[in-house]
This record gives C-alpha cells, structure tokens and sequence, in this order.
C-alpha cells in the first residue's frame, strides 16, 4: 500500500524544530504559506534561520512572534504596505542578525543547493558594503579567465515550507501551467533541501493528478508531508485563487507598529484561533467565497 | 486638455523618454510603498513608452523585469506590486516566468535600469538597506534587493528618487548597496566594473547627472524650484549653478502623445 503523507497542519508545522534553517516559499506579497507560518508561531518555534531572496510579511510575523534569530537575505518588506514593522524594529534594537546578499545571489544560492554545489558566485558585489558586512563571502579567481568573483556557501536549508495550488495524498503537487517567477523560485526551493513542507488550497484525487502529470513539478517523492488549507496564503495572494487582502495587510502594518499592539494581534489572529478555518472566520473570510478575479485568472 | 502645462511627473517622464534610445532594453524593479512605486516604476515606464512612440519603436520595456512592452495606454493603474493582478494580465507583449530566461542580466542583456534608494550621495552611491550606524540603524530598511546588480551589470543607471531632502542626498551613504563612483570613475573602474553606472539621478526638484572625473552635478532644475530651495535641500556641494538650465518644457508633440496615447486616465496628473 503506497503511503500517505497526508498531516494536519500541526503535524506538517512540527517538522520545523528549534535551531533549523528555515526557507519559505512565495515572494513579496505573494503565495507565502502563511498558515504553516501561524502554526509554527503557535508551537512557540524558535531559534530559526530564515534564508531567502524577497521576504515578507511570512518573515516579519515570525519575527514580531520571537521565533528568529538570524536572516540571510536581500529584503524583507510588503511592497505597497510599506517597510515591515518587526523587521525594522528587532534589527533597530540590534536583536536580530542580518546576514545581507544581493537578489540575485540568493536565486543562485538556492540553485546551488539544488545541484550539490558547494558555492555560488557573484560579480555584482564589488564596492558595496555587503563585502563589509557579510563575513560568508570569499573573493576567488576564475581558473579560465582569471576573472574575480565572489564566491559564497549555498542556501542549503534545513527545511522548505511552500503553499501551492492542489496535491493528493502521497504528496504530489500540480503548478500552474501559467508560471511566473513566485512559482518558479519555490520549485527551486523545494528541490534544494530534503525536507519539504507543502500546503496546498485543494486536495484532489491521485487520479487527477495522472490526468495532468506534466503540471507535476513537486512529485511524492520530495514532499515530505502535504497539507490542504483553502486560503492557506491568507492576507497574501494566490494566483488564480484570491488577490491580496489589503484591508488586512493595513490592520497588520498598524498593528506591528507597536510592540504592544502586535502581541494582540498575535493573540488574536495567531494564538487563540483553535483551527484556521477561525481564523479565517475572524478575518472575515468564508471559504469557498474566493476573490473577484479568480474565475477570469485562474491558471 | 491640451493647453494645460506638464505636471512634474509628465515632466519627468518626458526627460526619461529623452534619456533612452532606440533598441535599448530597460528594466524596472520592485519599489516598496506607493510613492516609490509611482516614481520609481510609473514614470519611467510611461516615459519609455513616449520613447517607443516618438522615436525608440525598437525599445524593449521589462516591466517589473518579467512584462515586456505594456501596450501604450494599457497601464491604467499605478503597478503597485511586481505580480498584482493588473501586471498578470496587461496587455504585452511577452512575460517572462522565470530568471535568466529571454534576458540575463550577467549576459550583459539590459543596457538601462532604474532604481531608487532611500540616501544617495555625490560619488553616486545608493542605499536601501539603513540609516544610521549598520548595527543599531535609525532607520533599518529593506535590504540591498538587486541594487548591487543594477549597479554593477546593466549597462547605464537612471536612478529616480522620490523624495530630494538633505536626509536622501548626503555627504556618503550610510550603507553602499548600488555602487557608483566611489574615488571617480578611475575609482569605479578599479573595482573591476566596466559598465557605465549611474547616468541621470531624477529627483522632485532637479535632474543630476556625472562629470567625466565622476563628480555628481546638476544637469537641470525644475521650473519653479530656486536654487537657494535646491543647495538647503541637499546636503553636498552643488558648486555654481548660475548656468545650470531649466528641466526643458515637453514639445507640444510630446505631451499630445503622452496625453492622447500614453496616459490617457491621466496617471501622471495626480489630482
């Protein structure tokens, strides 16, 4: 009998320990699994490395709930919401270490993870104070051209947590026919680590997914554990599923403002909603009810 | 409304869509929070495409660096977010959904970027990662981004600043995350960059550009900005601006076609 990785979002949530380097899909505002995010503040995770290119509000949450001690990234901010409040006041208070790359450096890093290499390179660095900051970085010579590069350590991850579109239970998971880069980074990141964590918006029947095998670009034997969670990015958006909700990317930028206001927001939007399905009833949300553009977008 | 003159952002627009040449590909970027949207994605999109219908037809506009060449007029709402819903379906024609694909940046591929950062100084340097000491910032921004490569790979840089305040152009940044020409060019091309760097710095109250040493100089300042206002908003040295001219007016042809073609809702004339 072929096994199934179907968990609950708990089960799913505690596959990320103490300690580990932690990198999650999705970019800007866009497709972060959020839900796996919330479930992780609620088991009081702590000590993690958040590795990653362009970070949001998955990060500052985690940071504002006190699970992160160091991140390895080019930005961390919510686009049209502004700077990200924890972020900016952790990093203020010198309570978080910032380990700063370039965008593209950290695309390349995680390909580097990808294919077993033991570095990435870099010929964007020279002059900036990245090279001041960042002590991971080695200046190397091309044997060939004798050209200078930067060298530095791959993403190499412990563990990846993406929300995407459907999967069945053995944890198979369509894409989108219609990609872009969101898609196209996460897929990097669940192929350069061994433990990939996957929420998905619907589960469907093995069947479905043989019927469009070659939208299957996570296949079973790289997931580790599958979860389903409908509006499981919820207040980021899901192509082809819901837009970003703004009216809640506002309450959480005002909220995470202060110290003090972000703990009542953590309380009520986190840590006293018993499922996610009362989450999303307390930010308004029915599932089932999806966003206005879904139907003439949908991938 | 013909008669009514360039608002700033026409204005600005209409310096960019001078500023670029025919068969040229540009790239715009991802800005956080809506002013730096408008400024650092907005203008220099609606800009470029006053190019491709004056005089670049050939000019390739990389749109949050994945929408290629919005059609002119398509573009009725200020692109926000690099993968909002208004960019997935603009009319373009091409998008790319990956990085490299049609174009890579270390191939050399994007001859003009525009950026924006938060603290630019004279020998050109960008920031966008912090204000104040490194350790413990004023200010803790965003992060580097793909500032190091606009810098350091595309072949020239308009850097398009929304805000022109002694707190944004000073003496040296405090963080170089987009180099420029720190020691001059001579400087610059000893740290093994061979590409043009920053070319224009647009700001709301003039446009700079660099000497042949590498030297940051005004080019042109804006109707109705004094240059008393300009020297107290900038805490370098400007050096004589006695000859310094006026941002031109746009010509009569070029704001029909922004107006008529380009922006038709108007995006450039805030209310």
């Amino acid at each position: 009998m072929r096994k199934s990785k179907l968990v609950s979002l708990e089960d799913a949530a505690r596959r990320v320990e103490n300690g580990m380097r932690i990198a999650i899909g999705g970019l800007a505002v866009n497709q972060h699994p959020m839900a796996l995010v919330r479930e992780i503040v609620r088991q009081s995770r702590r000590s993690l490395t958040v590795i990653g290119s362009l970070n949001g509000i998955e990060t500052d949450l985690l940071i504002g709930a006190g699970c992160v001690d160091s991140l390895e990234t080019s930005y961390v901010g919510l686009e049209e919401f502004g700077l990200a409040p924890n972020f900016r006041r952790e990093v203020e208070r010198g309570r978080l270490k910032v380990t700063e790359f370039s965008e593209l450096l950290q695309f390349d890093r995680f390909r580097a993870s990808q294919d077993g290499l033991t570095f990435a390179l870099s010929n964007a660095l020279a002059g900036t104070d990245i090279l001041v900051h960042n002590t991971q970085i080695r200046e190397i010579v091309c044997p060939f051209s004798g050209r200078r590069y930067h060298a530095v350590p791959p993403a190499d991850p412990h563990v990846v947590v993406v929300h995407a579109p459907v999967g069945d239970e053995f944890g198979n998971v369509l894409v989108p026919e219609r990609r872009v880069l969101p898609h196209n980074l996460d897929l990097v990141m669940t192929r350069a680590c061994d433990i990939v964590i996957v929420s998905v918006e619907r589960l469907v029947d093995h069947d479905t997914i043989r019927r469009s095998a070659y939208l299957n670009q996570i296949p079973a034997f790289r997931t580790s554990c599958i979860v389903e969670v409908p509006w499981g990015a919820h207040p980021c958006s899901m192509q082809g599923y819901y837009d970003v909700d703004r009216a809640h990317f506002r309450q959480y930028v005002t909220a995470a403002s202060s110290e003090e206001r972000f703990q009542e927001y953590l309380a009520h939007y986190v840590i006293s909603p018993a499922t996610h399905f009362e989450y999303l009833e307390r930010a308004g949300i029915s599932p089932g009810r999806e966003g206005q553009w879904a139907a003439e977008s949908r991938a | 409304m013909p008669d009514q003159p360039a608002s700033l952002y026409e204005r600005l627009a209409v310096v960019i869509s001078r500023a670029v040449r025919d068969g040229e590909v540009c790239f715009t970027g991802l800005a956080t929070g809506e002013a730096t949207a408008r400024y650092c994605t907005l203008v220099p999109v609606l800009g470029m495409t006053l190019a491709q219908c004056l005089h670049a037809p050939n000019l390739t506009i990389l749109l949050a660096g994945w929408c290629h060449n919005p059609a002119p007029g398509s573009l009725t709402s200020i692109p926000t977010a690099e993968f909002s819903p208004e960019i997935l379906n603009l009319d373009c024609e091409s998008q790319s959904p990956e990085y490299p694909w049609s174009f890579s940046i270390r191939r050399g591929e994007v001859d003009v970027g525009f950026s924006s950062g938060a603290q630019l100084d004279r020998e050109g340097n960008l920031n966008s990662v912090c204000v104040g000491d490194y350790e413990r910032p004023k200010v803790r921004l965003v992060g580097p981004i793909l500032q190091p490569e606009h810098l350091a790979l595309f072949g020239r840089e308009i850097i398009m600043m929304p805000r022109h305040e002694r707190r944004t152009f000073v003496e040296a940044v405090d963080f170089v995350s987009g180099v420029g020409f720190p020691g001059g060019r001579a400087g610059r091309q000893a740290l093994g960059l061979t590409n043009e760097g920053p070319a224009l710095v647009i700001t709301p109250k003039c446009v700079f550009d660099f000497d042949s040493e590498g030297a940051i100089r005004v080019a042109s300042i804006h109707p109705g900005v004094g240059r008393s206002e300009l020297r107290a908003d900038t805490s370098f040295d400007l050096g004589v601006l006695d000859d310094v001219p006026w941002t031109p007016d746009p010509t009569e042809d070029e704001l029909r076609v922004l107006r008529g073609e380009v922006d038709q809702v108007g995006l450039l004339r805030p209310r």
